[in-house]
């Protein structure tokens, strides 16, 4: 591989790190939010490192780097698979994980929860899918009875012809993506992968409190929300359904 | 750890067979025909996903893209850290630093630099230059293999993520923390013991500083080598471990979590395939609620120290001769250890 296309390659990977985190929101598909500034850093070195070194490999180009055993001027083919990610950040970025990561997934372990306080009083009651979770599995005095929930995540159609509100968490990257999902019973399946508000009440089945008691809804409305920025975390519902 | 003996033993042979070819190459560049092995491994099955993707199953090519950037991704920061750290070692520190900071003795420098391994912040993709260029300036190479288990799995960054997943079980941080110094050093002495210096690419060795050369020159152009260098296999890595992510519903492990014994090999294998990022996998393993605690152990101790992006780093990095014997033998003893570990304090 010549200098020229070393130092090329190195640019281009920076700019792809750079598009993906300072020029756009991309990603947050891929890793965590608090990996930003990291990527940040590394674009610009990328980048840096590639022009610097160009430079410098025009002024001394007669003075050549062999005679010694490391010679760092070769390397090997391997090199190229760089472009592969490079030209994939910057101009055909795959999408965040879907349907059919969270269809083929088991629903995530909730961790057990000592006490539950009192629900709030609002109606309808923005929960996060995990929280709603708990509540069913765990809160033996069944708070959530009655109540009417409003939960947003994507839609996870599933073989039987009903569909499963879904949210994808990832922990570092989307390698570690786990899924929660709360089934939804009543109106029609939206089309897999929109993101959805759901508005319902707890749907029988089991008993509350206990791990027999289903993790479900008897939606009473279904409306289409847009993608939030950061979708890989179980967030609340924003007041206003509009996010952005 | 006989067991190791033996295996280490028995690949020997094998290495002979394989020498001429290697050397027959050119010093530089790698043998022919093993990327090209390892690029099919990588690149096949991914292939045959994208064109049962055309017959209608397209989100799974998505998803293997999504999950082989984000490991890329993820990893790069890292790696660029690594390689910069191993390129200022490499053009800037003398190699008469190395020797006062490590026993003369090689058998006591191993631990030393084991525990070592607590000052490098960050993931496993970044000890991987960070050992190459140790080993270029002088530290005995079995101290260097200890440095570069023990780094990634006990700096303070990954154990404080441990104690964050595994809330109110200290034993948990404990015992990864000791499983893997006892896996690290134990693989530092069997090197020494069973080890061979020409199961290393001798052409990756770091030189140092050569005098007549700028010390800013030599770190730019090291540093743009390792980077690209590793860069490009941290990609085949990440392609292969996606390959995996996709191919294997997660769905599968609740079969595994009934006998102990299965569950821990299974979960060892499965730190192995899917390759997360050792800051992230304490979180995992929490998730893997069905699993016995030293499964869990086991899949935390393993995932720093083997994993196909690692194996496909210092497959690149020491030579594929060294990579295959040492992740093998490493396998062993971390699952050995954890097994230990785990069943004293868990």
């Amino acid at each position: 591989m010549k200098r020229t296309l070393q130092s090329g390659l190195l640019v281009l990977c920076g700019l792809g790190l750079l598009r993906i985190s300072l020029v756009t929101d991309l990603c947050l598909r891929y890793v965590k939010e608090s990996m930003r500034p990291l990527l940040i850093v590394s674009g610009c070195v990328l980048v840096l490192l590639g022009i610097v070194s160009a430079v410098l490999d025009r002024k001394r180009h007669d003075q050549e780097y062999d005679g010694h055993g490391h010679d760092h001027s070769r390397v090997p083919r391997v090199a190229w698979l760089l472009l592969l990610p490079a030209v994939s950040l910057l101009c055909y970025a795959p999408p965040a994980l879907g349907a059919y990561t969270a269809s083929r997934q088991p629903p995530e372990a909730i961790a057990h929860q000592g006490g539950f306080g009192p629900l709030p009083a609002v109606s309808p009651l923005p929960m996060t899918l995990s929280d709603f979770t708990s509540r069913v599995r765990q809160d033996r005095a069944g708070a959530v009875k009655g109540r009417t929930i409003l939960m947003t995540g994507i839609v996870t159609p599933h073989g039987k012809g009903g569909w499963d509100l879904t949210r994808i968490i990832i922990s570092c990257c989307a390698a570690d993506a786990q899924s929660v999902k709360v089934r939804v019973y009543g109106g029609p399946v939206p089309p897999a992968d929109t993101w959805v508000a759901v508005t319902g009440t707890w749907h029988p089945g089991g008993t509350l409190g206990t791990g027999s008691a289903a993790v479900a809804l008897d939606a009473r409305t279904v409306e289409k929300v847009p993608r939030p920025v950061n979708g890989y975390q179980d967030a609340l519902p924003l007041p206003t359904t509009r996010t952005r | 750890m006989r067991v190791t003996g033996e295996l280490v033993h028995a690949d020997r042979e094998g290495l002979r067979a394989a020498r001429p070819e290697e050397e027959g190459g050119d010093a530089g560049a790698l043998p022919r025909y093993w990327p090209l092995l390892l690029v099919g491994a990588a690149v096949v099955p991914g292939t045959l996903l994208f064109l049962v993707g055309r017959w209608g199953d397209a989100p799974a090519v998505q998803a293997w893209r999504t999950v082989a950037l984000a490991v890329t991704v993820q990893a790069l920061p890292f790696l660029l850290l690594g390689t910069a750290l191993s390129g200022a070692i490499n053009a800037f520190v003398p190699e008469r630093v190395f020797r006062r900071m490590l026993p003369r003795r090689p058998v006591l420098a191993v631990p030393v630099a084991g525990v070592a391994g607590v000052v490098l912040p960050g993931c496993e993709c970044a000890s991987v230059p960070v050992a190459d260029s140790l080993i270029g300036r002088g530290v005995t190479p079995a101290a260097a293999f200890a440095f570069l288990l023990s780094a990634p799995a006990v700096n303070p960054v990954v154990l404080t993520a441990t104690a964050i997943a595994f809330p109110g079980n200290p034993a948990m941080v404990l015992a990864r923390l000791l499983a893997s110094l006892a896996t690290a050093v134990a693989m530092g002495w069997l090197w020494l013991r069973f080890g061979r210096t020409e199961w290393l690419r001798p052409a990756v060795r770091h030189t140092g500083h050569q005098s007549g050369h700028s010390r800013l020159d030599e770190f730019r152009t090291g540093f743009r080598h390792d980077f690209l260098h590793a860069g490009g296999f941290l990609v085949l890595g990440a392609m292969a471990a996606a390959t995996f992510n996709v191919a294997v519903p997660r769905s599968v492990l609740a079969t595994f979590t009934g006998t102990p014994w299965l569950s821990v090999l299974f979960l060892a294998a499965l730190a192995v395939l899917l390759a997360v990022c050792s800051e992230a996998d304490a979180f995992l393993a929490a998730s893997l609620t069905g699993f016995p605690p030293v499964a869990r152990l086991a899949f935390m101790v393993v995932g720093p120290m083997v994993d196909l992006k690692l194996i496909a780093l210092q497959a690149g990095t020491f030579g594929r001769a060294f990579a295959v014997r040492f992740s093998a033998a490493t396998l062993v003893v971390a699952v050995a250890c954890s097994a230990l570990v785990g069943g004293a304090l868990l």
